[in-house]
């Protein structure tokens, strides 16, 4: 490895579409050397790292609908591509609704940061470290996609490929993430573990998401999320399946604690090793589980 | 000493006054080197540097980026034959046949942007010799090793470091008292560990900054983000072969050293390249990359201790070997290998100590002083092992401390006395604070609590001649300004001085003004702005010229009123006589001075005074045993007790409480030596729970705020507390002593200790990440 | 590369400013307009010291791009004190002792402003979560907090 001892901005253009189809437009004609511009915590990063090397940076966060989060008790929540995390963690229906995505939200970076990151841009960006990726995934989250022919739905459950991989392509911009109303009860709980203890990359996060569903043998429907140990955020289903076929006790959520921890794939890096980080899969999945069936219970 | 005190008028010594330099640092005010503005002759610099830890350089092509529009210099190590060095001049500003770290060094370049700086970087071409590079300082001692620097024994050197040229130690400090060998088997427990101390990086918030400009006759002016302008104006000319007084040094606010910006770094290679670009000032800014991996770094340590008691816990025997990863340069690194040294017998009365420590070359980034100068590095083990060695004798580690620790007339480890100190004091007041003995039941089922202590001793490490002036003045509105040459890098430098200037003269510490930035052709010498030396050094250097005014003016006010300055006291900003009772008040004589009767003339002029301090009284020590009669002017030593948690299912770290207590001597301003223990202590945990340089092949892994992680608001204990002990110093203004880096020393092995207390597992090697700790007690059983 | 003319107001002034496409607001704010109370740390958004509020906002000057701020408004640490008198925050601060070398001081008092600002009440922990994107390596935190509390409890008493 090798160090960049200048990490700099390097040149662009910046361009401001009028409207979102002149943007799809410019984006597709320039494909591969134009990038959609939120909030631009990743696109910062990665173009001072000399990674992402767009010649035009397309601001996206004035267009029609970006900047609007709306709940309806009917439909559900729809946030804006260009809201940023502060606004969504302090939206009432959010904080009522949907506290998982405040809990992620508010666990990112740092108050400032958050004025600038969107829910949206780290998940068209797929870093396996996201922290409310796992939340927008157990929530239901469907992504609204305007490309150069026209707009469309993609369910986050299938959207990401692989590290940095998603089901956008060249010439799409998401103007929106929408999740359905949340089923009645639903509870959550996302547990980051980083170096300090605000304001890291996650080391590990877990996100859990739980529902009473008489439907299921135990009742519940709990599901769990996996951030920083993958190449992609990871839905391990085979925790759902363990904690809806018996009745719950601390011996069943060990037991898919220890299946979260088998089916993840750490690497060793500067931030944990993959041995340390399984072993905290396993830990804070428990902790994150019980934590969520406790207040099922209640 | 000076009387000042009177019934009416307090003395702003030992008051909480508020910082002189308040106002302008909260309105954006403050000027910082990066914020000067020099208009369009400004160029800007960038340095190519090498990727390789250790290489010859073969070739340098810089045609092409010659010709880039906009470059106005290139430079390379044929330009600089100087060497450089505060201790041992071993390095080149710019390399000249080998580069010896990833980051030295190779050419600079200045042009109208820093973009286009850049650009011509990318079209420079380097061609190197790889060479085996030396990653480990034990590796470096070996005789497999390759030699880092064949030219050692040419170099210049101070006269108190020993290099062994042939090998790349290039300082071996040597402590040999009493007799080691024949004294472990009268020892009831002996305790024999091995730490490995990493590189930590100071991480002031503001980087080095550099501009350089050398005008049309060859003056030299350098503004810089400095703790040392006098020893960069000495060291640069130097090695550049300009007089001194052909070189001027300005030194604005400085945002954080921690003695980073002490000796001399990255500003040599903004003055080498300016002296090619005659008439435009050169800025050198490093990104924050370069600062973690290309300013100085603080040394890595191996160390082995070995120490023995007998059967009531009385310290017999201490043998230590320190190897210090002194890096590629060891310039100012050598000085803390004897400091070291020195110091190597901890806080403690040891009869029989053997210690051996080494400063060595590796293909590291460059060391040089932080924060405590070898005494964190070094107290990190010795007093993990202090614990270890109590608990083997079934001793409380607070009782072992109190009945080991030096106090007033101990022998110490160089053979001297110790001057009156308040040590016990400090243990006891550390260990009530934290209420040692008493065990507070964890806050959750899945944590554990434990409760460490961990004591230290400082000296300020300096030659035996490093001195301080100073001058104060009076104006016509009877305000005193004070020029003085040491800086304020937040410790409070200037709002002390101006109290003592104020209580020295008799002024309200409100009418001082401190002539600020530091500029070496106005303001009188200090050596540096290091060592924790500035309260006392440069404190008694300002009391001297207060003293030296007021000499002046009572004698012109005695004169003028027929009676003795004895009689005669100038308070709050008053001249009075405590016989006739006549007052006047200062603004009416110190510049115009006070008319003769009769229209007889004037008597008196504009009042001056001046004033230096600089200690007479250090000795050497024998190379070969380290013993000598006085080689430091004073210690100030101090506990540290934490109480933790640890949290089972991760392995984290919480600090429920801190507590800190040191002997300063007398604190002039109570809340800032305060100030200085809480943000010492911050620092000290910061570095025991986060931080490490990750160097891999001489690489830094992580040379950026995501990966090398300090403590943030986040992680501070909601209970730290802060007591000033005060035994005074003999030479020191009103018996004051440093406390600027001591409070960063005993915090990695308070918190090491804590960790034993709590979870029954001695963490050893700081960083004490969650991951450490938590693989650490799930390979011993402790968790599953 | 393109160069924008934008309209921003700096601290109340309306300023007119050509910058490339790729300046960031902090570098527009000490380069173009020489207002260097902002300070440049880092260039990473990771340590605070360049915050400034934008709309109210705090968010870290190096972290977006100065043609993203035609017509808004921006408030820098030059801008908290109104004339002489300054703002409860910055005499807090230097009564508490939460000043040393300065460098974060301008950052953390645009964070603690703006936190001030939307929760007049904070709690110790809500000061802390509000400062821990500015980096300070001098004090140990602990007099910013206190601060931030007597800054609150001035406004308490002058509302």
């Amino acid at each position: 490895m090798s160090i960049n001892p200048h990490p700099t901005l390097p040149e662009f253009d910046y361009i401001k579409p009028k409207t979102i189809d002149e943007a799809c437009k410019f984006l597709t004609e320039h494909k591969g050397e134009a990038r959609p511009l939120l909030g631009g915590t990743d696109i910062f990063v990665r173009m001072r790292d000399g990674v992402w090397k767009d010649k035009y940076l397309v601001d996206v966060k004035h267009l029609d609908g970006m900047n609007d989060i709306k709940f309806d008790p009917a439909t559900g929540l729809i946030i804006g591509s260009a809201v940023n995390m502060n606004r969504v963690i302090a939206f009432q229906a959010v904080k009522e609704n949907y506290q998982v995505l405040a809990e992620a939200a508010y666990s990112c970076a740092s108050y400032q940061l958050r004025t600038r990151a969107t829910i949206v841009g780290n998940i068209c960006n797929a870093s396996p470290a996201g922290d409310t990726i796992g939340a927008c995934l157990l929530l239901g989250g469907i992504l609204n996609v305007q490309g150069v022919n026209g707009a469309r739905r993609e369910p986050l459950s299938s959207f990401f490929l692989g590290p940095g991989e998603t089901g956008l392509k060249p010439g799409d911009i998401v103007s929106s993430i929408q999740f359905p109303v949340p089923p009645r009860g639903m509870q959550g709980k996302y547990i980051k573990h980083g170096r300090n203890n605000l304001s890291d990359l996650s080391i590990v996060g877990v996100t859990v998401v739980g529902t009473p569903d008489s439907g299921v043998l135990s009742g519940y429907r709990i599901r769990l999320a996996l951030a920083s140990v993958a190449p992609v955020p990871l839905v391990v289903d085979q925790v759902e399946s363990i904690l809806s076929g018996k009745a719950i006790n601390e011996e069943i959520i060990a037991e898919a604690a220890s299946v979260a921890m088998a089916a993840c794939n750490p690497i060793d890096d500067v931030r944990g090793s993959a041995r340390y980080r399984k072993l905290m899969v396993k830990n804070l999945s428990f902790k994150a589980i019980t934590a969520v069936w406790d207040e099922l219970r209640k | 000493m000076v009387k000042v005190d009177s019934q009416y008028f307090p003395s702003p010594i030992g008051e909480n006054k508020p910082r002189i330099d308040a106002r302008e640092k909260v309105t954006g005010a403050a000027i910082y080197a990066d914020d000067l503005q020099f208009g369009n002759a400004l160029l800007h610099a960038r340095i190519k540097r090498s990727p390789h830890p250790h290489a010859f350089i073969k070739k340098i092509d810089i045609t092409q980026a010659r010709t880039l529009p906009g470059v106005k210099t290139i430079v390379t190590g044929e330009d600089f034959p100087g060497h450089i060095g505060l201790y041992l001049q071993d390095r080149f500003i710019f390399c000249r046949d080998r580069v010896r770290y990833v980051g030295d060094p190779v050419v600079g370049v200045a042009a109208t942007t820093v973009e286009v700086a850049e650009k011509a970087l990318s079209l420079i071409k380097v061609e190197y010799e790889v060479l085996e590079p030396v990653l480990d300082p034990e590796f470096g001692v070996s005789p497999e090793a390759p030699l880092l620097h064949p030219d050692l024994g040419k170099y210049v050197v101070a006269p108190f470091i020993f290099p062994e040229p042939g090998t790349n130690i290039s300082n071996h400090f040597i402590i040999r008292k009493g007799d080691v060998d024949s004294a472990w088997e009268k020892c009831s427990a002996i305790v024999e560990r091995k730490y490995r101390i990493p590189h930590i990086q100071h991480v002031p918030i503001e980087p080095h900054v550099a501009i350089a400009r050398v005008d049309g006759t060859g003056e030299v002016t350098l503004w810089g983000s400095s703790q040392s302008p006098f020893a960069q104006r000495n060291l640069i000319a130097q090695s550049l072969g300009i007089s001194k007084n052909e070189m001027r040094v300005i030194a604005p606010y400085v945002g954080g050293g921690f003695g980073s910006k002490a000796g001399v770094s990255m500003e040599a290679l903004a003055v080498a390249i300016a002296t090619k670009v005659k008439g435009h000032p050169v800025k050198l800014l490093l990104t924050r990359e370069e600062e973690f991996y290309t300013a100085f770094v603080r040394q890595g340590l191996a160390a082995y201790f070995k120490m023995g008691c007998d059967e009531k816990g009385r310290l017999l025997a201490m043998e230590n070997k320190f190897y210090w990863d002194g890096g590629a340069y060891t310039e100012y690194g050598v000085n803390i290998t004897r400091a070291a040294g020195y110091s190597s017998s901890g806080p403690y009365e040891v009869p029989n100590v053997k210690t051996d420590s080494y400063c060595v070359y590796t293909n590291h980034p460059v060391t040089g002083p932080m924060r405590g100068f070898g005494m964190p590095e070094m107290h990190a083990g010795l007093e993990q092992c202090i614990d270890e060695l109590a608990l083997e004798i079934r001793m409380d580690a607070v009782e072992f401390r109190k009945l080991n620790c030096l106090k007033t007339g101990s022998i110490l480890v160089t053979g001297s006395t110790m001057h009156p100190i308040g040590l016990l004091q400090c243990i006891e007041k550390a260990a009530e604070a934290i209420g040692w003995g008493n065990k507070a039941p964890p806050s959750a089922p899945n944590k554990k609590r434990g409760k460490g202590i961990a004591l230290m001793w400082k000296a300020p490490a300096m030659p035996p001649n490093a001195g301080s002036s100073a001058w104060v003045e009076l104006t016509e509105d009877g305000m005193l300004n004070v020029g003085l040459g040491g800086q304020d890098l937040g410790q409070g430098a200037f709002t002390v001085a101006a109290q003592m200037a104020a209580a020295g003269m008799g002024v309200p510490y409100e009418w001082v003004r401190i002539a600020t930035p530091i500029d070496t052709r106005y303001s009188p010498y200090e050596w540096q702005t290091v060592a924790s030396r500035l309260t006392w050094s440069m404190g008694n250097a300002i009391v001297n010229a207060a003293k030296d005014a007021r000499r002046q003016v009572l004698e012109m006010v005695a004169e003028a009123w027929g009676e003795i300055p004895e009689d005669l006291d100038i308070v709050n900003g008053v001249v009075i006589s405590f016989k006739s009772e006549k007052e006047i008040p200062l603004k009416n004589l110190v510049i115009y001075g006070l008319p003769k009767p009769d229209d007889q003339g004037w008597r008196g002029g504009p009042v001056i005074g001046r004033g230096n301090f600089m200690p007479t009284y250090v000795t050497g020590l024998d190379p070969k045993t380290g013993q000598g009669e006085r080689a430091v002017v004073h210690y100030t030593t101090g506990a540290q007790a934490v109480e933790l948690e640890v949290d089972l299912d991760t392995g984290r770290i919480e600090i429920i409480k801190g507590v800190s207590a040191f002997d300063v001597g007398k604190a002039i301003n109570p809340e800032l030596v305060k100030a200085q223990m809480e943000g010492g202590f911050v620092q000290g945990m910061s570095s025991a729970l986060f931080e490490s340089l990750l160097v891999k092949d001489g690489v830094v892994q992580n040379p950026s705020f995501v990966d090398y992680r300090i403590a943030t608001s986040a992680d501070v204990p909601r209970d730290l507390q802060a007591f000033i002990i005060e035994v005074p110093q003999d030479d020191g203004p009103w018996g004051a002593r440093g406390i600027g880096e001591h409070s960063m020393v005993p915090t990695v092995p308070a918190i090491a200790n804590a960790i034993y207390d709590a979870v029954g597992i001695r963490p050893g090697d700081p960083p004490f990440t969650a991951e450490k700790i938590y693989l650490l007690m799930y390979d011993a059983g402790i968790v599953k | 590369m393109a160069f924008h003319k934008i309209n921003v107001s700096v601290n109340g002034v309306m300023e007119e400013v050509v910058v490339p496409s790729n300046m960031t607001l902090m570098r527009m704010l000490r380069e173009s307009l020489a207002l260097t109370g902002t300070k440049n740390g880092c260039s990473a958004g990771e340590c605070g010291a360049c915050t400034v509020l934008i709309n109210g906002e705090p968010v870290n000057s190096c972290m977006l791009l100065a043609v993203e701020c035609d017509g808004a408004e921006i408030t820098t640490v030059e801008g908290l004190a109104h004339d002489k008198q300054l703002d409860p925050i910055q005499e807090a601060i230097i009564q508490e002792g939460g000043v040393q070398c300065g460098f974060c001081t301008p950052g953390i008092l645009i964070s603690a402003r703006a936190l001030l600002d939307r929760n007049p009440d904070p709690s110790e922990d809500d000061i802390r979560e509000a400062l821990v994107g500015n980096l300070c390596r001098c004090t140990g935190y602990v007099r910013i907090v206190e601060s931030v509390k007597a800054a609150a409890r001035m406004l308490a008493v002058t509302s």
